[in-house]
């Protein structure tokens, strides 16, 4: 549901107290189109939502970069592990395949 | 129509890098992590007949979380993030941010990542499934096994405090 469905706010600006509503999941790319929207034109005009929109954003850049490193070693080791199982497998029966050799 | 492997290729295989990330942020141990993304892939591989092929992130990510539940071996205690750096440089002068500024470097991520360290579990949880390992709100839940919204008020409630350090730090200005 949209987070601002419940007031009819398609045609008139957001306030601050509703951006701030909504600014983390707009920020997440999880707000309807219509938000969106409207959130992006009260940021337009508004300096100080502006700005908590940048600190959010600044943290969420923040933690991305402490993403640890995948080490390669234990991804190729994964993805040969996976193919394994898969060549481990029983060959499937062709479709024309041998004689049945059910007894009578 | 796939085969079992056909599927297995297409849904699991290209997965697997995200396994690892989600499983490191689950154990913080590479090697337990590797043992989580293999005990994940052969319970894939066992229910891939009966799998629709719609969601394979959602699906795998509910196999490793009921997987990692079911694994009895005790998670070591090593972090994977290194918070003793990030509290000696806590330790030096911080700069400070004036009313309309936000101060990015070095100091700026040592906080962060010293008030992500310092949230309770369940927050950091969230936060290192959505904005660390780059998982979406849903994918997040169903590795946590919680509704998705949650995951959304513990994400933003953790953001939320994160901001206050920073803004105690001096890094970002207070809320108005």
């Amino acid at each position: 549901m949209s987070p601002l469905r419940r007031t009819p706010v398609a045609d008139r600006p957001l306030s601050c107290g509703e951006v701030g509503k909504v600014l983390q999941r707009y920020l997440d790319g999880h707000v309807d189109e219509l938000t969106a929207e409207k959130v992006a034109e009260h940021l337009e005009d508004c300096r100080r939502c502006g700005l908590e929109l940048t600190v959010y954003t600044e943290i969420k850049a923040s933690l991305a970069r402490q993403s640890p490193e995948i080490p390669e070693t234990a991804l190729d080791r994964l993805r040969r592990f996976g193919e394994q199982l898969i060549d481990r497998s029983p060959e499937p029966e062709p479709l024309d395949g041998p004689p049945d050799t059910e007894p009578d | 129509m796939l085969t079992d492997d056909e599927a297995f290729e297409r849904h699991v295989l290209p997965e697997v890098e995200v396994m690892l990330r989600v499983a490191m942020s689950l154990t913080r141990n590479t090697a337990d992590a590797e043992d989580l993304v293999q005990d994940t892939m052969i319970r894939a591989y066992g229910a891939i007949g009966r799998f629709d092929g719609r969601h394979p992130r959602a699906w795998l990510l509910t196999i490793l979380r009921n997987a990692n539940i079911n694994r009895h071996r005790r998670r070591r205690p090593e972090l994977i993030r290194d918070a003793d750096r990030a509290d000696r440089l806590l330790e030096s002068e911080t700069p400070h941010a004036s009313a309309e500024d936000v101060v990015v470097g070095e100091t700026f991520d040592a906080t962060v990542q010293s008030a992500l360290d310092h949230l309770p579990d369940r927050f950091r949880r969230v936060v290192e499934l959505v904005d660390i390992d780059g998982l979406g709100y849903q994918e997040a839940a169903d590795v946590l096994g919680v509704p998705i919204g949650t995951v959304m008020s513990r994400l933003h409630r953790a953001r939320q405090r994160i901001r206050t350090r920073l803004a105690a730090a001096g890094l970002v200005p207070g809320k108005h």
